[in-house]
């Protein structure tokens, strides 16, 4: 027990001694010290960042009864997970403004979520799986409904109705399976699994894991959610709901894709239909929207969809496309929620809000603007070189999936219709009758929005070395 | 010498210069940003000349740039690398030409926002440079997408004092314009894509530069479907007939010099993306596909002609006239010989210089009469003698008159279809063609008679001004020098 914690899991236990750190104080502390709670929490993830260089990777090292392990692959998702945490953190001062008296409650609850997210990406066994999906579940419902007013509450009940029904869904898949193989360990389903033949249950377990896994991704047939749900977050809380649970659960369904849900290929084409569809419905409902959140919700349902395709087409070379798309996509989306931080949401975001804003603030701006057409993938940026690799994989999985790519490349064109309808009132001309904004920032939230989108540049600029390293852990899953 | 001539300066002046505009470092004073870009453009053209001079097409420039040490995507095989034979070359020129004259041509027509417009100007300089000197599909497609950014603001921005209705106009046709092209761009990415899997697969290289490419090898249904990918990427920029509706509401609502790069370069890049890919490195389906081609090149010409004389709006005349040009641009690349292929560059060239006089003429008579339809323009021609003198030769050259060089572009174009060895097809697109061109001279003359003779309606309006002698004499200049000496150009494509 000492010798696993010891070996993989300080960075883990490290966060878990700051939850329960934060709790304490927010027991003893005045709350006319809540700033503080943000600065706790920051130093506990760098810490847990530090930490994470002396996990063992190699070789594969399982912990506590195989029900956690360690390697390369999750050392990089963990490591992914904890800076878009650091960065939320960072970004939580307006929230946490308005909550002064449960700062620290809050913050206890943001770092279960990233704890219950590392978890997620390590567990070897669908109980511990099933666990920290629930912890990762049940601190979002109350970061999602910390903001102050009735948008937030309802949007927190709606994502616990869906969660409630894709953890059903995959509780039902994972007891199919548990019949089938006798066993909830991955390892052990894995080795049974490759040896006999598939049988139709099989197919059907696997298939409702996936699906009440990827229902957390905003795929289709649990997608609709995400709209009502990014209506009303706060967007410190958005540029958490769009990374870490994304890396989280991509982490967990790539290996289960690769290892114990590899034997049967309907599973493939149940996912690749759905993503389709998902990207479908994702990018035309964006057209006709004009509030921001909504946008940005449609887009990070239609890249999640994007990604899972190419993740559904199980090859090393697309996981390692997959990672570095992942890689990619949460830097972009925490600039964007982080101008959005900026800007403040006290009311509905409307894109006509944002007329004119470049003129005034063209540093700010600038690098919204850039992470947004990082997002619609243009190029010198890392949507560039991501969309790229991505579709490569789908491209050379064979020529059965061509026209699946072709329906993807021909919907990213909706998608940039809807992410220029973002873009262009920045740069409007603005009227004579409305005054003009001048944002003011301070500098946690101007660091988070300079350093994202310096992540984006030079992603697109010297890709080789990050896609390097994606290819390496690919190969070594 | 050679040390002073590299690609990646040639393409890289343009792009700093724009950097350097639109950081707020920049002085926001509207007659040195515009002396500067101004001065970038000439620089920019004079090296292009120097480079031209220097230039051996057994020889050519080559470059490639390295980071850290690694290739730019070395896991997908993509290298940063660029290369100057004598098409790119020509083009290249071309491109610096162009984009000198527009700047001269900004002076009038752009009022506001000087440094964010000279700062697009130079980033789409810069981006269409790319795209005729890359030596490797990915990098040609990063400058492909690059291009239309600075596109779409030059085109839908508000860059001087007009109604709120113009505004939305020139928006609402600029989004199209990048929506059409992204749409092409993206079925070309899928072409690309596979072509560079199964160029792997087939041959064994990982590489996606255009001479490790051997199309032999690889099946031949996935050719054609590539080819045909590549194809609609590239007919949406040419463009061929049913992708052709977004260029006349682009040129039209577009400000004078944007509207001139537009006609004289963009549309270039898809003719001559049709020939570095289809025609250079896919000969094989290309040969097949050919023949069909040139009937959309033949439906093209005779099409847009007719349109082109119903309507009553200048510049929609150039416009339509620029779609009937490309056909037959298009037409020589599917002649597939080397008179074909000759006179489909030399055809670039001309046509260039020949759109860019009329959009200029256009240009002008709008900024002095406040319209542009030609049953109310009339009588230009006693206000404005100087302007009509150039008008008249300009046109002349664009109907195909010998000693300018359209003519000799035309004629080549029909002699190359007619010596194709792919099919019958060809000889017939060759024998029709040559007729409906006559019908150019319908369009362009009625503009001319129209606007500039009968009763003048207007009291006084200035002649042109030195800027726009500058453009209008250099366009004539080249038009009568390419006329005369053709060998100029025709040379160094041997």
């Amino acid at each position: 027990m000492l010798n696993d914690i010891f070996n993989i899991l300080l960075p883990q236990m490290c966060l878990a001694g700051f939850i329960i750190l934060q709790l304490i104080l927010s027991m003893f502390i005045s709350p006319r010290y809540y700033r503080y709670a943000r600065l706790v929490s920051v130093i506990g993830i760098s810490l847990s960042i530090i930490l994470l260089s002396a996990v063992q990777t190699e070789p594969q090292y399982f912990a506590l009864k195989n029900s956690l392990m360690s390697d390369c692959y999750t050392s990089l998702f963990h490591f992914l997970i904890l800076v878009c945490g650091f960065f939320t953190a960072l970004l939580t001062r307006n929230l946490v403004k308005t909550i002064k008296a449960k700062a620290y409650t809050f913050h206890a609850i943001l770092l279960t979520a990233i704890f219950g997210a590392m978890n997620i990406v390590s567990a070897n066994d669908f109980l511990t799986l099933f666990v920290s999906i629930e912890l990762l579940s049940f601190s979002t419902y109350f970061l999602i409904a910390s903001a102050k007013g009735y948008y937030s509450k309802e949007a927190s009940f709606k994502y616990l109705l869906t969660s409630a029904v894709s953890s059903g869904v995959f509780l039902f898949g994972v007891s199919y399976l548990y019949g089938i193989t006798g066993s909830v360990n991955l390892s052990d389903i894995y080795e049974i699994v490759a040896s006999q033949e598939p049988s139709v249950m099989y197919s059907i377990a696997s298939i409702l894991i996936v699906l009440g896994l990827i229902s957390k991704l905003a795929v289709f047939p649990f997608a609709n959610w995400i709209v009502d749900v990014y209506k009303g977050c706060e967007s410190s809380i958005l540029a958490f709901l769009s990374t870490v649970p994304k890396l989280a659960l991509f982490g967990i369904v790539c290996r289960l894709l690769v290892f114990p849900l590899s034997a049967g290929f309907e599973l493939t084409f149940v996912i690749a239909l759905l993503s389709l569809l998902t990207a479908f419905w994702a990018n035309t409902y964006a057209v006709r929207e004009n509030n921001v959140k909504v946008i940005f919700a449609c887009s990070a349902s239609a890249n999640a969809s994007y990604a899972l395709l190419a993740a559904s087409l199980v090859s090393v070379y697309n996981l390692s496309t997959v990672i570095f798309y992942l890689m990619c996509y949460v830097f972009m989306n925490i600039a964007v929620f982080a101008f959005l931080n900026i800007y403040g949401d006290k009311k509905p975001l409307s894109v006509n809000d944002f007329r004119g804003i470049f003129h005034n603030n063209h540093g700010l701006a600038g690098a919204y603007a850039f992470a947004v057409i990082a997002l619609a993938g243009f190029p010198v940026t890392s949507g560039f070189i991501a969309k790229i690799y991505l579709f490569s994989a789908i491209a050379n999985s064979g020529l059965i999936f061509v026209p699946f790519l072709l329906a993807l490349l021909i919907l990213t064109v909706v998608a940039l219709y809807y992410y220029l309808k973002i873009l262009l009132p920045l740069f409007a001309e603005y009227d004579k009758n409305t005054e003009t904004v001048s944002l003011q920032a301070v500098f946690s939230q101007k660091f988070v929005l300079i350093i994202t989108a310096l992540a984006v540049l030079i992603m697109g600029v010297y890709p080789e070395r990050f896609i390097e390293l994606c290819r390496f852990i690919a190969y070594n899953i | 010498m050679d040390i002073f001539l590299s690609i990646p300066f040639l393409i890289f002046i343009p792009f700093v210069a724009s950097i350097l505009l639109i950081s707020p470092l920049f002085t926001n004073n509207e007659i040195v940003v515009r002396r500067f870009a101004k001065g970038v453009c000439v620089f920019h053209f004079l090296y292009s000349i120097l480079m031209l001079a220097c230039f051996d097409s057994a020889n050519p420039y080559m470059s490639e740039i390295h980071f850290f040490g690694l290739d730019w995507v070395q896991s997908m095989g993509v290298k940063f690398i660029f290369k100057l034979d004598s098409i790119s070359m020509i083009l290249a020129v071309l491109t610096s030409f162009v984009f000198m004259i527009a700047s001269l041509a900004s002076k009038f027509n752009i009022r506001r926002n000087h440094k964010f417009y000279y700062s697009m100007f130079l980033l789409l300089m810069s981006a269409i440079l790319g795209i005729f000197t890359s030596a490797d599909m990915f990098v040609f497609f990063l400058f492909w997408e690059l291009e239309l950014i600075p596109a779409y603001f030059l085109i839908g921005n508000k860059w001087r004092e007009t109604d709120e209705e113009d505004v939305k106009k020139a928006q609402n046709s600029a989004i199209k314009f990048v929506l059409f092209t992204f749409l092409g761009s993206m079925v070309m990415l899928l072409g690309i894509l596979l072509l560079h899997y199964y160029n792997y697969v087939s041959n064994g290289i990982l590489s996606a530069s255009f001479s490790d490419i051997v199309d032999s090898t690889i099946p031949d249904s996935i050719q054609y479907l590539i080819a045909v990918c590549l194809l609609i990427g590239f007919g949406v920029k040419l463009p061929i007939i049913p992708l052709h509706s977004w260029l006349p509401d682009a040129h039209t609502n577009a400000p004078t010099p944007v509207s001139m790069v537009l006609a004289g370069i963009l549309l270039k890049t898809g003719a001559y993306g049709i020939f570095r890919f289809n025609y250079e490195t896919l000969p094989n389906s290309f040969s097949f596909i050919a023949p069909v081609l040139a009937v959309f090149a033949l439906v093209n010409i005779i099409f847009t002609a007719f349109v082109a004389y119903a309507q009553t709006d200048i510049k929609r005349i150039v416009a339509y006239s620029s779609i009937s040009n490309m056909g037959l641009v298009l037409l020589g690349l599917c002649a597939f010989n080397q008179i074909g292929l000759s006179a489909s560059v030399f055809h670039m060239v001309a046509h260039a210089l020949v759109t860019c006089g009329l959009f200029m003429i256009a240009g002008i008579v709008y900024l002095r009469c406040k319209t542009r339809d030609i049953n109310t323009l009339t009588g230009i021609a006693s206000v404005m003698p100087r302007l009509f003198g150039f008008a008249v030769l300009i046109v002349l050259a664009s109907i195909g008159i010998p000693a300018f060089a359209p003519f000799i572009s035309e004629v080549l174009t029909v002699i190359g279809a007619m010596n194709s060895d792919l099919s019958d097809v060809m000889k017939m697109c060759a024998v029709f063609a040559l007729p409906v061109l006559i019908l150019s001279s319908c369009y362009m003359l009625k503009f001319l008679h129209n606007g500039f003779f009968g009763e003048t309606a207007y009291e006084k309006a200035n002649d042109i001004t030195v800027h726009e002698f500058l453009v209008l004499a250099s366009v004539l200049a080249g038009l009568v020098i390419f006329g005369l000496f053709p060998d100029t150009i025709l040379g160094m494509l041997k």
